[in-house]
C-alpha cells in the first residue's frame, strides 16, 4: 500500500503531459533477420516529452524495434521517421538522428580504456567540436546530476554496475539529445543497484525528455510512463495508459504474461 | 525455531604461512618415487655432460687471438689441450659482421645514425616528457631521410635538403624539450612560449608564433647544411648486421602502419576496398617469403615505367614490408575482432565518425591484444630477413657464412655460426622481454 501511494504521488507531480507534437513515426515497418520476421508492421507515434515503456516476452522484437530508430538495425520495410529526418540509406540522415537520439544499453559499453570524464567528453569535443574545457564543464554537470560527480577521474572497470550505468546515461545526456533511448538498461544489474538507476531516469522523466525505455521494471513503468506498449512476436500487441494496461488489460497474450511477471 | 544471527562483522583474519624447505620441495617434485629418482639422476647427467663440453670447447680450450686456423690448432696444441673454439676467427671478422664491406674510414657514420636514433627514441621512455605520439611519428617519417643519407652519402637534391634539414630541426627540437620536461616539467612550446612574452597572445596566434620560430630554425639548419657532404658509399658495399637492420628496420616501421590499413580495407563495406585488400593479403600469405624475394629481383623492373630503375636493395626492402604488412593485416583483423560489439555500437549512438570511432575507441583496445602476435611477427621479420643472402645481398648471415671461404680461416664453420645465433638471440630475446612489458603495462591479457 505505500508502494502505490509513492508511485501516485510521483506520478502527479510528472504529470506534465506529453506534447502533441509527433517525433517519432514509425509507418508499417518490416524487420526480417534472414528469414525470420522479427519486427511485423509496427505502427507507432511517440510525442515529444512521451515517456513510453516497452515490454514484453524475450525475443518479441522489442530491443530490435528501439534500435531501428538510430539505425543499429536497419529495418527493410516501412517508415521511420525521427524529427522529421526520414531513415533511410542516406549517411547524413544517419548521421543527423544519431546525433539527437541518445542510447544507453543493458551492457552499458562504456570505453574501458578512458576515464570517466574522457567517455563523456569524448563525443561532444570530436563530434560537436566543442572545446576541451567546455566540454569538461558540461560532463561534471551531468556528473552531479547522476550524482556520481567524485568518480570524474576513475576508470569504468573500478565502479559498480550501478555507477557505470549512470555514467553510460551521464554520458548520453552529453550530447543533449532529444530523445533517450533505455535498452533494458537495469537487467544486467544486481538487485540493490536498481533503484539508484531508475532514480536518475525518473529525475530524468521529470524535466520533459522523450524516453523510450526497454525494461521489466513495471513499478518504474507504473511512476513514469505515459503510455505501456505490449510487444510479442514482433507485433504491438497492446498500448495503454499504465493504470489501464495492469488493471484492465485487454489482450488475453497480454493477461498470460502479466500473469506471469511479479508487479512489483 | 530460534533463528541464528549475527550482527557482528568478525573481520578478516590473516592467512597461514606456508613453509616450504627446500629438502622437502627437491624431495616432492624430483625423488618422490623410484622411477623419478631415476629420471632426475639421468637429466641431471645429461646437462652436466652438454654443459661441460660447451664450456671446455668455448671457454678453456678456446683461443682467441690468433694469425689463422692453423695458429689456432698450434696454440691449441703447445697449451697441450684438445682442439678447442677458434674465437679469433671471429673477432678478426667483426667489422665484417657488423659492417658488412662498408668503407672502413666511413664507419662512423652508421655509428652516428645508430646514437642518433637511439637518442631520438629514447623520450618515448622517460616519463615526465610529453608528446611522445609526436616523438614516434617524426621517428619513423623524417629519421629514414636523415638516416639513408647519413649511410649513403654523395649529392643530394632539393627534396633531400628539405627532409634531412627538417630532420635535424626536429630532433634538436625532441631533445631540448626532453631535457626541458626533465628538468622542469614544462613542455618546449610553453616555455618558448613564456620566454618569449607571448602569453597573452590567443591560442592560434601563439601557434602561429612557434611555426614562425620554426621555419627561421628550418631556413637556417638548411642554409648550414646545404655545404656539407659526406663521399658516396654505394648499397652494393652494405653489409652484415647493419644491412639486417636496415632491412628488418623498415620492414618493421611499415609493418604495423601497412597492416592496419590492410586489415580495415579487408573489413570495409565498399566492395572493391575490400576486393583488393583480401586479394592481397591472401596472395602474399600464400607465397613463401623466398618466393616473394626472387619474384621481387626479377620481375619488379618488368612492372616499373621506362627507364625507372630500382636497385637490388629498394626491391627487397618493399617485397618484405608488403609480406610483413599482410601478415599483421591477419593479426590486427583479430584484434579487431576481439572488441566486443557493443564498444562498436555505442561509438555509433553516439555519433562517432568512423576514423573517430577507429581510433578513440576500437583501435586503443585491440592493440593491447594484438601485443604478443605483433611482436612475434617483428620477431620473425628479424629472422627472416636473413633469405636476403640467398638473392645476393650480403646480410649478417652471408657475412657469417663467408668466413669459411676466406683463406686464413678455411673450415672455419661452428664459430661464426654460435656466434650469430647468439646475437640473434640477445635481438630476439630482448624484443620478447620488451613485448611481456609491454602486455603488463597496457594491462591487456590474463597477465599471467
Amino acid at each position: 500500500m505505500v508502494e502505490m501511494t509513492e508511485q501516485t504521488s510521483q506520478r502527479e507531480r510528472l504529470e506534465s503531459a506529453a506534447s502533441t507534437e509527433v517525433i517519432i513515426e514509425l509507418a508499417g515497418v518490416n524487420k526480417w533477420f534472414g528469414e525470420f520476421h522479427v519486427l511485423r508492421d509496427i505502427n507507432l507515434s511517440v510525442h515529444r516529452g512521451e515517456r513510453i515503456v516497452v515490454c514484453g516476452p524475450s525475443g518479441s522484437g522489442k530491443s530490435t524495434l528501439i534500435r531501428c530508430i538510430n539505425r543499429l538495425e536497419e529495418h527493410q520495410e516501412g517508415l521511420i521517421a525521427v524529427d522529421g529526418v526520414t531513415l533511410d540509406k542516406n549517411l547524413k540522415h544517419i548521421d543527423q538522428i544519431r546525433s539527437e537520439v541518445g542510447m544507453v544499453f543493458q551492457s552499458f559499453n562504456l570505453f574501458p580504456h578512458l576515464t570517466v570524464l574522457e567517455n563523456l567528453t569524448l563525443a561532444p569535443i570530436w563530434v560537436r567540436k566543442m572545446p576541451k574545457a567546455e566540454a569538461e564543464e558540461i560532463a561534471m554537470q551531468y556528473l552531479e546530476r547522476v550524482k556520481i560527480p567524485e568518480q570524474a577521474d576513475k576508470y569504468p572497470g573500478q565502479m559498480s554496475g550501478g555507477q557505470q550505468q549512470r555514467v553510460a546515461i551521464a554520458r548520453a545526456l552529453c550530447m543533449s539529445p532529444k530523445i533517450m533511448l533505455f535498452d533494458e538498461p537495469t537487467s544486467a544489474l544486481d538487485p540493490e543497484m536498481i533503484k539508484e538507476v531508475l532514480d536518475v531516469m525518473i529525475e530524468l522523466a521529470g524535466t520533459g525528455m522523450t524516453m523510450l525505455v526497454v525494461t521489466h521494471e513495471m513499478g518504474f513503468a507504473k511512476t513514469v510512463a505515459n503510455r505501456v506498449i505490449f510487444m510479442d512476436g514482433g507485433e504491438i500487441v497492446e498500448q495503454n495508459e499504465p493504470e489501464e494496461f495492469f488493471n484492465n488489460p485487454e489482450s488475453d497474450r497480454t493477461k498470460l504474461f502479466l500473469s506471469q511477471i511479479l508487479l512489483h | 525455531m530460534t533463528a541464528i544471527a549475527s550482527d557482528q562483522d568478525t573481520g578478516q583474519k590473516k592467512a597461514p604461512k606456508i613453509q616450504i624447505s627446500v629438502l622437502s620441495w627437491l624431495r616432492e617434485n624430483l625423488f618422490s618415487t623410484w622411477y623419478n629418482v631415476v629420471f632426475t639422476v639421468i637429466g641431471i647427467y645429461i646437462v652436466y655432460a652438454v654443459i661441460t663440453a660447451l664450456w671446455d670447447w668455448g671457454f678453456v680450450n678456446a683461443v682467441w687471438e690468433a694469425k689463422d686456423r692453423r695458429d689456432c690448432f698450434n696454440i691449441n696444441k703447445a697449451r697441450g689441450q684438445p682442439p678447442g673454439a677458434c674465437w679469433a676467427g671471429v673477432t678478426t671478422w667483426m667489422t665484417n659482421f657488423m659492417y658488412g664491406r662498408y668503407p672502413r674510414t666511413e664507419l662512423w657514420r652508421i655509428d652516428l645514425g645508430g646514437i642518433l636514433l637511439a637518442i631520438w627514441m629514447a623520450p618515448i621512455w622517460l616519463p615526465r616528457v610529453k608528446g611522445k605520439i609526436i616523438i614516434a611519428f617524426s621517428v619513423v617519417f623524417l629519421y629514414p631521410f636523415l638516416a639513408g643519407y647519413l649511410f649513403s652519402g654523395g649529392e643530394r637534391g632539393v627534396f633531400m635538403q628539405v627532409m634531412v634539414s627538417a630532420a635535424i630541426v626536429m630532433l634538436t627540437a625532441i631533445v631540448v624539450h626532453s631535457l626541458i620536461s626533465l628538468i622542469t616539467g614544462r613542455t618546449l612550446p610553453a616555455l618558448l612560449v613564456s620566454a618569449l612574452g607571448l602569453a597573452a597572445l590567443s591560442e592560434k596566434m601563439q601557434r602561429n608564433a612557434l611555426l614562425a620560430l620554426a621555419a627561421l630554425a628550418f631556413a637556417l639548419v638548411f642554409w648550414w647544411q646545404s655545404g656539407w657532404l659526406v663521399p658516396e658509399v654505394n648499397w652494393v658495399n652494405w653489409g652484415g648486421l647493419f644491412l639486417t637492420l636496415v632491412i628488418s628496420g623498415i620492414g618493421i616501421a611499415f609493418a604495423l602502419p601497412g597492416g592496419i590499413t590492410l586489415a580495415l580495407g579487408r573489413r570495409s563495406k565498399l566492395p572493391v576496398v575490400r576486393v583488393l585488400s583480401t586479394g592481397f593479403i591472401e596472395i602474399f600469405r600464400s607465397v613463401p617469403l623466398i618466393t616473394v624475394l626472387f619474384m621481387a629481383t626479377t620481375m619488379f623492373p618488368l612492372f616499373l615505367p621506362e627507364g625507372f630503375i630500382l636497385n637490388k636493395l629498394v626491391q627487397v626492402i618493399v617485397a618484405v614490408c608488403l609480406f610483413n604488412a599482410c601478415y599483421m593485416a591477419e593479426t590486427v583483423r583479430a584484434g579487431l575482432q576481439a572488441i566486443p560489439k557493443g564498444q562498436y555500437e555505442a561509438a555509433h549512438a553516439m555519433g562517432l565518425g568512423y576514423w573517430q570511432m577507429m581510433g578513440f575507441v576500437v583501435m586503443p583496445q585491440a592493440l593491447k591484444y594484438m601485443i604478443p602476435n605483433i611482436v612475434g611477427s617483428f620477431i620473425g621479420l628479424l629472422k627472416d630477413t636473413t633469405l636476403v643472402s640467398i638473392i645476393g645481398l650480403f646480410d649478417f648471415l652471408s657475412m657469417l657464412r663467408a668466413v669459411s671461404q676466406d683463406v686464413p680461416w678455411r673450415g672455419l664453420h661452428y664459430e661464426p655460426i654460435m656466434f650469430g645465433a647468439v646475437v640473434f638471440f640477445i635481438l630476439c630475446a630482448s624484443m620478447s622481454k620488451y613485448s611481456r612489458h609491454l602486455e603488463i603495462k597496457l594491462g591487456g591479457g590474463a597477465n599471467r
